[in-house]
C-alpha cells in the first residue's frame, strides 16, 4: 500500500517526465518534417539531442526525489500546518520504510526515464555502437544520475519540497562551476560522468566520476537513513 | 489487561533551549473520555507527538498499553492500536475519500468493515471525491473514521472541533460519546473548548507551561473544589494570604474569592476569623478551575 501511495504521489510527475523524453524523441522528426534538417550536420543534432538528456536526467532525479517525509510538509491546506506528515507519522510504519518505498519508487522511475532516454540515444547514433559501448553509456547515466538522485532524498528529509528543488539546483550548478576551475571535482562529479564526452558515445568509462559517484550515492543514502531515523517530526 | 492506557511521568522537552514541558505527568484510565486542556502553547500537541513517538523526550517515561515505549518498535506496536486525529486534519491531497480508506485499512488486521460503513453513512462521506475538495469537517469526519474503524482501542486527537461549525462539531461530539458509551475506546483529547470537555469528559488533565496542574476525575474534581465568596467592609485583611488551604485567592474591591478543595468547612470557619461581612460557598465550574489554575487569577 506505501507503494500505491507513492505511486499515486508521483504518477502525474513521472507523465510529465515520460512526456518530455517524447518531446525529445520527437524533436528530430519535426526537424526532419520542417525540412532545415538538410542545412544542420546530423552529428550536431545528436549532440544536442544528447545534451538536452543530460538536463532532463538531472531534471528528472531532482523532481521525482521527494522521498523525504519532511516534503509531506507541503501538502498543507492551511499556511503554518504539518500537512499529511502527522498522519504518515501516526501510521504503524517505521520511518525507514517510508523512506525505502517512497525513495525506491522514485528511483526505479528515474531509471526507466533513463534507459528510455539512453537506448534512444544509442539507437539514433548514425555510427555503429557495440553492446559494449551502449552499456559502459547506460551504466554511467544511470551511476552518475542516482548520484544527483540521492543528493535530493537527502535534501527532502530536512527541507520541504520547494527548498529541496531549488537546494539541488542551486548545488549542481556550483558543482558545475567547480569542475572548471577544480580538477579533483571534475574528475569525480556525476555532471562530469553523465556529459563527458556526450558525441561520441563511444568514449571510455570514467572510472572516478562513476565510482564518485557511487560512493556518493551511497554516502547520501545512509546520511539520509540517519536524519529519517533521528529527526523529530 | 492494563487498566491505564496512558501513563507517562516526568516528560521533558526543550526545543532549542525553550522548555515546552517540564516534568508532565498524565495517568489516562482505560474505558475513559479525558479532556487536555491547557492554554496555547502550553505542550499539547507535544505531548501528543511524544506519545506518538513523532518526538523524543528529553527525559521521563511513557508507557503505553502498560508497555514502556523506549524504541521504535514499540512505537509502532502501540500505535497499531491508537487512532490519531491531528489538529490540521490533513489527509494526502492526491487520494479519494475511497483510496484513502483503502489506503489506510491495509495497516490494521483488525479493520472494522461494519464500523466503517456506519460512518460512512452517518457522516454522509462521497468516496470519490478528492481529499481536497472536503470541507474541513468533511475531513474531520473523514479522519475520525480512519481512526474509528481501525478497531482503536486508544482514540487521541488534537482540537478535533476546531474550525468545525456548531452543528459539526455537536455530530462529532456525539460520535465520540457514543463511541465511550460502547466501552471499548479509550478518548483523549486536546480542546480549547471547555464546554464541550464538560460535555463529555469524564476526566480533565489541565497543563500550564508544561506541567500538569490537574489530572483526575470531572466529578471528582467538581465535588472537591470550592469557591468561597468573602464580602468585607473595607478592603480584606492581608492576613487572608496566609490561609492555609487556599489554592487561589483573588481580590477585587471589597470582596476576595477563595478556590479551595480539601477541608472547606476548616477554611470557611478561619476566614470567619477575619470578620467578613459574608461568606458564600459555590461549587466550581471546569472554566474556573481552569482559568484558576493557568491564570492563576
Amino acid at each position: 500500500m506505501l507503494l500505491y501511495k507513492a505511486w499515486l504521489e508521483t504518477r502525474w510527475r513521472f507523465v510529465f517526465l515520460v512526456g518530455s523524453v517524447l518531446l525529445i524523441w520527437l524533436t528530430p522528426l519535426w526537424i526532419t518534417a520542417m525540412g532545415v534538417h538538410s542545412g544542420v550536420p546530423a552529428t550536431r543534432l545528436w549532440m544536442a539531442i544528447q545534451m538536452g538528456s543530460v538536463l532532463l536526467f538531472i531534471f528528472t532525479a531532482i523532481y521525482l526525489a521527494g522521498s523525504g517525509i519532511n516534503t509531506q510538509g507541503i501538502y498543507t491546506f492551511t499556511p503554518g500546518f504539518h500537512g499529511s506528515m502527522l498522519f504518515t507519522l501516526s501510521l504503524p510504519i517505521s520511518r525507514l520504510r517510508l523512506l525505502f518505498v517512497r525513495a525506491g519508487l522514485g528511483a526505479l522511475q528515474t531509471c526507466i526515464l533513463v534507459v528510455i532516454m539512453a537506448v534512444y540515444i544509442v539507437h539514433l547514433r548514425p555510427e555503429s555502437t557495440s553492446a559494449l559501448q551502449a552499456l559502459i553509456y547506460l551504466t554511467r547515466t544511470i551511476v552518475c544520475t542516482m548520484a544527483i538522485y540521492a543528493f535530493s532524498v537527502l535534501l527532502s528529509c530536512v527541507l520541504d519540497e520547494i527548498w529541496q528543488v531549488t537546494g539541488a539546483f542551486i548545488f549542481w550548478t556550483a558543482v558545475f562551476l567547480l569542475q572548471a576551475k577544480f580538477d579533483w571535482v571534475a574528475q569525480i562529479s556525476p555532471l562530469r560522468g553523465m556529459s563527458l564526452n556526450c558525441y561520441p558515445i563511444t568514449a571510455p568509462m570514467p572510472w572516478e566520476a562513476v565510482l564518485g559517484s557511487l560512493a556518493l550515492a551511497v554516502l547520501l543514502l545512509w546520511a539520509s537513513v540517519l536524519v529519517v531515523q533521528r529527526k523529530e517530526y | 489487561m492494563n487498566d491505564t492506557l496512558i501513563d507517562a511521568h516526568g516528560l521533558t522537552k526543550t526545543y532549542s533551549g525553550k522548555p515546552a514541558l517540564r516534568g508532565l505527568n498524565l495517568a489516562v484510565p482505560r474505558g475513559s473520555i479525558c479532556g487536555f486542556l491547557g492554554r496555547n502553547g502550553a505542550g499539547k500537541t507535544t505531548t501528543l507527538k511524544l506519545l506518538l513517538g513523532m518526538l523524543r523526550p528529553d527525559a521521563g517515561e511513557i508507557r503505553l498499553f502498560g508497555e514502556a515505549v523506549l524504541s521504535e518498535a514499540a512505537s509502532i506496536a502501540a500505535r497499531r492500536r491508537i487512532g490519531f486525529v491531528s489538529e490540521d486534519k490533513e489527509l494526502y491531497p492526491f487520494m479519494s475519500v475511497g483510496q484513502t480508506i483503502r489506503f489506510t485499512r491495509a495497516f490494521f488486521p483488525c479493520w472494522r468493515r461494519d464500523l466503517e460503513e456506519k460512518y460512512l453513512e452517518l457522516f454522509r462521506l462521497p468516496l470519490n471525491k478528492a481529499v481536497p475538495k472536503l470541507s474541513k469537517g468533511m475531513r474531520t469526519q473523514l479522519m475520525l473514521l480512519l481512526a474509528l474503524a481501525r478497531g482503536a482501542e486508544l482514540l487521541m486527537m488534537d482540537e478535533p472541533t476546531s474550525g468545525l461549525d456548531p452543528a459539526m462539531t455537536e455530530d462529532i461530539l456525539r460520535a465520540l460519546a457514543d463511541l465511550a458509551a460502547s466501552g471499548e475506546t479509550t478518548i483523549f483529547f486536546s480542546s480549547h473548548q471547555l464546554a464541550e470537555v464538560e460535555q463529555i469528559c469524564d476526566r480533565v488533565c489541565i497543563i500550564d507551561e508544561g506541567q500538569t496542574v490537574i489530572n483526575g476525575e470531572l466529578d471528582e474534581l467538581k465535588s472537591q473544589y470550592r469557591r468561597i465568596l468573602l464580602t468585607f467592609d473595607g478592603k480584606p485583611p492581608s492576613a487572608l494570604a496566609s490561609l492555609t488551604g487556599i489554592d487561589h485567592l483573588r481580590q477585587r474591591g471589597r470582596t476576595a474569592s477563595l478556590l479551595t478543595h480539601g477541608n472547606v468547612d476548616a477554611l470557611v470557619e478561619r476566614a470567619r476569623d477575619l470578620g467578613p461581612t459574608s461568606v458564600e460557598v459555590r461549587p466550581v465550574t471546569l472554566k474556573e478551575l481552569f482559568l484558576d489554575h493557568v491564570r492563576g487569577e
